[in-house]
């Protein structure tokens, strides 16, 4: 016998657009990481939005000291560059504040995709079911059959190396861990009263999708995407380290890549390596965080 | 007459809730006899679970036993060390959950569990406790056979005949049944019934059946404890309490529930309303919002009245007992509290 | 018998998942743009020797043929012949792969035993400081990227301490009998000891995480409040029912990380010039080495799939539930 759900449906009025998607989003602002998170995120994007007034330098520009040598492996704070130089001569802290612009970008919009394509196909399979989910569920297998890090790695080599085909190469393997979980959400949603009263009244299926199930999916798509982020910008980092980056776009990967190669370690240049790192582990973590208050509202069993 | 196994005196268990306490049990008295069956019983929320869990020590996180004695055998285990404690559980002292399902451990064998007690609470050796578990499974009428079972691999009545096993383990003097029937249906409630009833005459052990069915006790209870919000409203034999029942609470049960044998006696009248919230307990007697037979009075705190040797009510007017017990069986009495 | 049928449909879709990751594998590796064999032909060939080296390696025929023949060849084993070194790639893949398997199951044992103990530990002291302290700890150690932690603890260990080597499996002029002489040298765990480090560090997150949040869950359950009340130790309580019940699902996440952790090799056999699978898909895919990149990303696909099985199996077996239905 199905539930009488006396719960209401989230988004059946509209007040205001901005609030509804708030309430909808129920942005956990009661745990402190999740703050912290959240206070990390906003940071990185008024760097990566203002990074043309924040940084020091040209970051590609090589630079020359006063006295009109090249300036390479300069110490922080040597001849004025605050973080010091790269062997080439260039500002390592004009490279980290415009490597915060690619970071956001890929992660953004990698995130974007991976909850958008994963979201959808959760919500088709599950609420269509039958063969339609047999399908989608099969593809998802297979996804997980595909190893992610290669596959991006040769298609970013095939392809021309950009932003771009990194973003896509995730997107087709990434959206598989979201399907699974939103389907499985909208299976127990379907079963839902009001759902339920919604079919036997007549409502297409799409509207019943767009009204009664996707707000309910909404914080889930949500929560996999903040995931997404963090895993979009380690796998840029690494796709750019090992030497298939956009060639053109300055990332803590690329800087990652430039320091290993040019024998930063055995240099003991910790000023050059170290900061591109600990920047992507701020902003990675950032989203665990998030991540994490977020599941203590979705799913507040696993809370302490 | 002889001194009782359990004598519980002015129990109290409170829960730590953010910075409130909530007493779930406020003062709480009943004797358990040697060789009965006495029956807890209440709505949900009246503590009776929590006073059986006091009675092993073994109670949530965020609970305390706050004052009261738990004489037991001589000792009082409100206050015994632990280890005294831990040294009673089972082998004096056994439990019947009210889930089986969820109360026997998923990923071992029935036998691994009752050899587990056997061998670590009973000092058996391998032998001794595979022969003790067949004559467990023989008195609660299982099939030896499987013992190797998992307890996902019994039916619902099965697994609960494995918890009596289980309880009766180590020959303990007492053993709690939480709810032990609620889960199955009524035929399978009675099959259980009947036999914990036969192995209770049989080995002359005492137990304390919690349950909120007053048809489960009257069915093989000797004796009843009422409790409702925290407190004991009303304790004496079962005649006393569900024949002859002298608060107005015990009343309002009685008419609330059909009896085991299937016989409808009559209409079941509910009553009406929800028990206090124990956060913050209404001043005076507490069925008070829902007593019909309310009077100023009863807005202070109620004595402890004798209405017979051993059946003491919680209530101001137990004394009129007799009359009020007559207005309490006409269903239109509890149609309109006061 | 339900048994069998589960087991039929799981095996069923290994081998869908099987056939389309090797056809996704064929056309990644043949629509790309460009000729594939541009990088080996050398632009003093007259067109009668491209169009030879063409045919000698099939690429002269229609795709669908040369997906067919591609189907023949792996099903016999054959995954054709590496461009760069003119050996076979089966050849030199399973030259590599014990050196891959070995860093990944060495650092997955030490990132697992550490997890368990330390999420087992952490449940128990839940509330306290230390938990408080260690949970953003432990995720931030899964916010790393592999390959810096790499940079870092090599910076300091090798480059500036000195106690470890930089790269590669063994110090130059050493020579071993075989492979067991090799993995059991001194020389050999020196070299292992970093990029272990490095994967173990990274990994430890994940079981320490599953283990802590399912001990919590189980700790609440009415068989570990049934097994204090009868009386028995707090050890055997917390140890032989709460972790055991607990253990379940991080033991079938040992198999998926190992799946997993694979794909991380990528990075970290790089950093360490550890010749194992993943520096060799690098290097063949930077060299334009498309059946070597093939064969290398066909055998870590290969582990995974299997591995996600395993996994499935792994919970059957371990679990009664399941395995006594």
């Amino acid at each position: 016998m199905p539930e009488i759900a006396v719960q209401k449906p989230i988004g059946i009025k509209r007040p205001n657009i901005l609030a509804r998607l708030f309430r909808a989003l129920r942005l956990p602002t009661n745990d402190p990481f999740a703050v912290a998170g959240l206070l990390i995120y906003l940071i990185f994007i008024v760097t990566a939005i203002f990074a043309d007034s924040i940084a020091t330098h040209d970051p590609t520009e090589i630079l020359y000291t006063p006295a009109y040598d090249l300036a390479a492996d300069l110490r922080p704070g040597q001849d004025g560059f605050i973080m010091g130089t790269t062997s080439l001569g260039r500002d390592i802290f004009s490279q980290l504040v415009y490597g915060s612009r690619s970071a956001l970008l890929i992660g953004v919009t990698a995130a974007f995709m991976v909850a958008l394509i994963g979201s959808i196909i959760g919500l088709v399979a599950g609420y269509f079911g039958k063969w339609v989910d047999a399908v989608l569920m099969r593809l998802a297998d297979i996804a997980f059959g595909i190893p992610f890090l290669p596959f991006v790695i040769v298609l970013a080599a095939f392809l021309k190396p950009s932003i771009w085909n990194v973003v896509i190469a995730m997107a087709l393997v990434l959206w598989r861990d979201t399907a699974r979980v939103i389907r499985s959400q909208v299976l127990t949603l379907r079963t839902r009263g009001y759902v339920e009263a919604a079919r036997v009244a007549g409502s297409s299926d799409f509207k019943i999708i767009l009204r009664h199930i996707a707000p309910n999916i909404l914080p889930l798509s949500f929560l996999y995407g903040s995931i997404a982020i963090g895993w979009a910008i380690l796998t840029e980092a690494s796709i750019s380290f090992l030497g298939f980056g956009d060639p053109d776009s300055i990332s803590w990967g690329y800087m990652l890549q430039d320091a290993f190669a040019s024998q930063a370690l055995a240099k003991q240049a910790f000023y050059w390596f170290v900061p591109p790192g600990i920047c992507i582990i701020l902003v990675v973590s950032a989203g665990f965080f998030i991540t994490r208050g977020y599941e203590n509202i979705l799913f507040p069993k696993l809370g302490r | 007459m002889t001194e009782p196994l359990l004598s519980v005196r002015d129990l109290r268990v409170s829960y730590q809730v953010g910075r409130n306490f909530v007493h779930a049990v406020d003062g709480a008295s009943f004797d358990v006899p040697r060789g009965s069956i006495t029956g807890l019983v209440g709505e949900s929320g009246c503590g009776k679970t929590t006073v059986a869990r006091a009675l092993t020590r073994v109670i949530a996180e965020n609970a305390t036993i706050s004052g009261g004695q738990i004489m037991f055998d001589g000792k009082d285990l409100a206050k015994i060390p632990e280890k005294e404690m831990n040294a009673l559980r089972w082998r004096d002292i056994a439990f019947v959950p009210q889930s089986a399902m969820n109360s026997l451990d998923p990923v071992y064998t029935v036998e691994y569990q009752l050899g587990e007690v056997l061998r670590r609470r009973g000092g058996m050796n391998r032998k001794q406790a595979r022969a003790r578990s067949e004559e467990l499974f023989e008195m609660v009428g299982i099939d030896r056979g499987r013992l190797a079972d998992y307890p996902h691999q019994f039916s619902g009545g099965m697994r609960q005949r494995v918890a009596i096993a289980l309880a009766l383990a180590l020959d303990p003097k007492l053993i709690i049944a939480d709810e032990p029937v609620t889960a199955l249906d009524v035929i399978v409630q009675r099959q259980i019934l009947d036999q914990l009833k036969e192995l209770q005459t049989r080995l002359g052990i005492s137990v304390i059946l919690v349950t909120h069915d007053i048809s489960v006790v009257a069915y093989i209870c000797d004796r009843t404890v009422v409790m409702y919000a925290g407190k004991v409203a009303e304790s004496g034999t079962m005649h006393q309490t569900l024949t002859a029942p002298s608060h107005p609470y015990s009343m309002g049960l009685r008419n609330a529930f059909p009896d085991l044998q299937g016989a409808a006696s009559g209409v079941l009248t509910p009553i009406e309303g929800a028990p206090p919230n124990l956060a913050n307990p209404p001043a005076g007697c507490r069925f008070k919002p829902r007593c019909p037979f309310a009077l100023d009075i009863c807005g202070s705190e109620p004595p402890v009245i004798d209405v017979a040797p051993g059946h003491p009510v919680l209530c101001h007017r137990a004394k009129e007992s007799a009359s009020l017990r007559i207005e309490a069986a006409k269903t239109e009495t509890w149609m309109a509290p006061a | 018998m339900g048994n069998f049928k589960a087991v039929g449909s799981r095996l069923l879709q290994l081998a869908l998942v099987l056939w389309a990751v090797v056809t996704i594998l064929f056309l990644m590796f043949r629509l790309m743009p460009g000729n594939p064999m541009a990088a080996y032909i050398d632009p003093t060939f007259t067109l009668e020797q491209q169009q030879q080296l063409m045919a000698q390696f099939g690429l002269d025929k229609p795709l669908w043929q040369q997906y067919l023949i591609y189907l023949g060849n792996l099903l016999q084993g054959n995954l054709g012949q590496s461009f760069r070194y003119r050996v076979p790639v089966g050849e030199r893949i399973f030259e590599l792969l014990p050196n891959t398997l070995i860093l990944t199951f060495s650092s997955l044992i030490i990132a697992y035993v550490f997890g368990i103990l330390a999420g087992a530990y952490l449940a128990w002291k839940r509330g306290s400081w230390v938990e408080q302290a260690a949970i953003p700890m432990v995720l931030t150690t899964r916010a790393m990227p592999e390959f810096w932690l790499g940079m870092v603890l090599l910076a300091i260990f090798s480059f500036s301490l000195g106690w470890f080597p930089a790269g590669g499996t063994r110090n130059p002029g050493n020579e071993y009998s075989g492979l067991l002489d090799l993995y059991t040298s001194r020389d050999f765990l020196a070299h292992l000891a970093l990029p272990a480090a490095t994967l173990a560090i990274y990994s430890q997150g994940l079981p320490l995480l599953l283990m802590r949040s399912n001990m919590l869950d189980v700790m609440k359950e009415d068989f570990v409040t049934m097994a204090r009340i009868k009386g028995l130790s707090n050890w055997t309580v917390v140890v032989r029912h709460a972790a055991r019940n607990a253990l379940l699902p991080v033991m079938t996440s040992f198999a998926i990380a190992v799946g997993y952790q694979l794909q991380g090799n990528v990075v970290v056999e790089s950093v360490f010039s550890w010749p194992g699978l993943g520096r060799e898909l690098v290097n063949a895919v930077a060299a334009s080495d498309y059946p070597l990149a093939q064969g290398a990303f066909l055998m870590i696909a290969l582990v995974v799939i299997f591995m996600n099985l395993l996994a499935d199996l792994l919970y059957a077996f371990l679990d009664p539930r399941i395995s006594h239905a």
